[in-house]
């Protein structure tokens, strides 16, 4: 009996989870290959040569590298710092509360308060205006669709950053990261010896996974980049939409060749990251 | 004395669960804590350990009140009941915790590590996770990282008290051994009354907050309270019903 649902969840994955995307991803393909698609005439490598010829796609990806690596780093520590510093305090029901408030916000809701917030026009340009720090909108700083991205990092570490505070403090309980500081403690560890040698690497060992697919989502994430982002460079979903939806059909082709290329990409990613945790699964 | 813990309390909120704690112990001796469950064992020992903070009292070791410092300066090591080893590191580093702490040259740290190593019989377990050891093996690992460091006292809370019974008599050996080649001087709390006698050079007993001291093993055989009396009349209860049985 626990055989056959088994074999119905599995027909179900694969029609709702593998076909739709396979069948997506052979589709893109083919039109990136010109063999399918209203513009293209048969079999041509052009497209691709074009996307890989170009520095666009390259800077963009690096671009979003950059930008996901740096709002999971600033979002992983500062969470950590929550987490080791204010565990007690999170016991209490009301910031326990207050935590899982921003997991309910939309990246597209999230984006548009960012945007109110920090933009020359928002909250803190007027609220710097009234204080006498500026006297025109100029003088505040770019902070929204600027080369820097830091609206859109605001605005990640704003919608991230308490999902690693629940998973860290969770880690810290389920692992016993108390009982074994006490222990280092009494072995004669100091504070810094038992938050460098315990806390962190037994946190860190077991969010690892977690912790490079938020990085992974981050590369990919559209509506925040979008609504936040700078002309150029852009982030890649941003870039691959752009391609796919603009008016020049022609190019519709590279925007599919340049989905390629990241699906292959974070495919490969993934692989290796799973890889490696079954491998760890299967010591245990 | 080389301990002597001098009237300490301890209270959480209106509960008070150490009641004027009065104990010494002579150094490379074991004194044997009997007690059931929530009679205040495991705070005494976090409080001597330095866990936690007493309301009133004193801890004197090797003639130093310490029971103002920090459990870093005390040289006295609390062992968890359950075999918790740091699930990151392997047995050799588990085991070398203590003395990486100290930035000891790394020579002197593999020679001192796999000298234990060998004590415990744990040679070829060295490079293992802690996942993928038995339950004997990793209390063994316990002691080692907590007997490297030369402790001047270790606290022992209930550490067989998971183990099965044969596992946990080749421990108690082990223990019994380690404690004769370390010159070991330690508190070890138990509820196992079997235990408490083979362990222990003294005996004492705590009950709701307060400890008593035997002078000697009959003292502690012959108190009603402790309840040794009752199993011997039950061993002898069942011997006689087995007699009467056969014949």
């Amino acid at each position: 009996m626990r055989n056959k649902f088994s074999h119905i969840g599995l027909v179900f994955f694969v029609l709702i989870g593998v076909i739709p995307f396979a069948a997506a991803f052979i589709y893109a393909l083919l039109y990136s290959l010109g063999i399918v698609g209203v513009l293209n005439s048969g079999f041509t490598l052009q497209h691709w040569q074009t996307v890989l010829a170009s520095s666009e796609v390259f800077k963009s990806f690096g671009y979003s590298a950059l930008v996901a690596a740096i709002s999971v780093v600033i979002s992983v520590s500062f969470a950590l710092w929550l987490a080791l510093k204010f565990r007690k305090e999170f016991d209490q029901k009301i910031l326990s509360f207050i935590i899982y408030l921003p997991l309910a916000i939309p990246g597209v809701v999230a984006a548009f308060f960012t945007f109110q917030l920090f933009s020359r026009a928002g909250f803190f340009s007027r609220l710097a205006y009234q204080l006498g720090w500026i006297n025109e909108v100029s003088q505040f700083p770019d902070l929204v669709n600027d080369a820097l991205a830091t609206g859109i990092i605001i605005t990640f570490i704003t919608i991230v950053m308490p999902f690693f505070v629940l998973l860290f403090l969770n880690v810290y309980k389920n692992e016993r990261v108390g009982n074994l500081s006490e222990l280092a403690y009494s072995l004669g560890a100091s504070s810094k010896q038992v938050l460098w040698r315990v806390s962190l690497p037994v946190i860190l060992r077991k969010t690892w996974t977690l912790i490079a697919l938020y990085f992974i989502f981050l590369l990919g994430a559209y509506e925040i980049p979008l609504l936040l982002g700078q002309e150029s460079p852009q982030m890649l979903s941003v870039l691959i939409i752009r391609e796919i939806k603009q008016f020049d059909l022609s190019k519709i082709s590279e925007g599919y060749a340049i989905a390629i290329i990241y699906t292959i990409v974070v495919s490969v990613a993934v692989s290796a990251l799973f890889s490696r945790k079954n491998k760890t699964l299967n010591e245990i | 004395m080389f301990l002597e813990v001098k009237n300490i309390v301890k209270s959480f909120g209106s509960e008070q669960i150490i009641k004027e704690l009065n104990f010494t112990l002579n150094a490379q001796n074991t004194m044997s804590i009997l007690g059931k469950s929530g009679c205040g064992k495991t705070s005494m020992l976090k409080i001597i350990g330095g866990l936690l903070s007493p309301d009133a009292g004193e801890i004197i070791l090797n003639g130093i009140n310490v029971a103002n410092q920090s459990p870093k300066h005390r040289k006295i090591v609390y062992l968890y009941q359950e075999d918790l080893l740091f699930p990151h590191l392997n047995v050799f580093e588990n085991i070398a915790f203590g003395l990486r702490l100290k930035k000891l040259p790394e020579n002197e740290i593999i020679q001192k590590v796999n000298s234990i190593i060998a004590s415990l019989e744990l040679e070829d377990q060295s490079g293992k996770m802690p996942h993928q050891l038995s339950g004997g093996q990793r209390q063994r690992v316990s002691f080692g990282r907590a007997i490297i460091i030369n402790p001047a006292l270790l606290l022992l809370d209930e550490p067989f008290g998971s183990l099965d019974a044969g596992t946990r008599q080749r421990m108690q050996e082990l223990f019994k051994k380690l404690t004769k080649e370390f010159d070991i001087t330690s508190l070890f709390v138990t509820h196992d009354l079997k235990e408490a006698i083979l362990m222990g050079d003294q005996i004492a007993f705590m009950q709701k907050g307060r400890l008593k001291v035997y002078q000697d093993k009959t003292e502690f055989i012959n108190d009603k309270e402790t309840g040794v009396q009752d199993e011997i009349g039950f061993w002898d209860g069942l011997k006689s019903k087995e007699t009467i049985s056969k014949h």
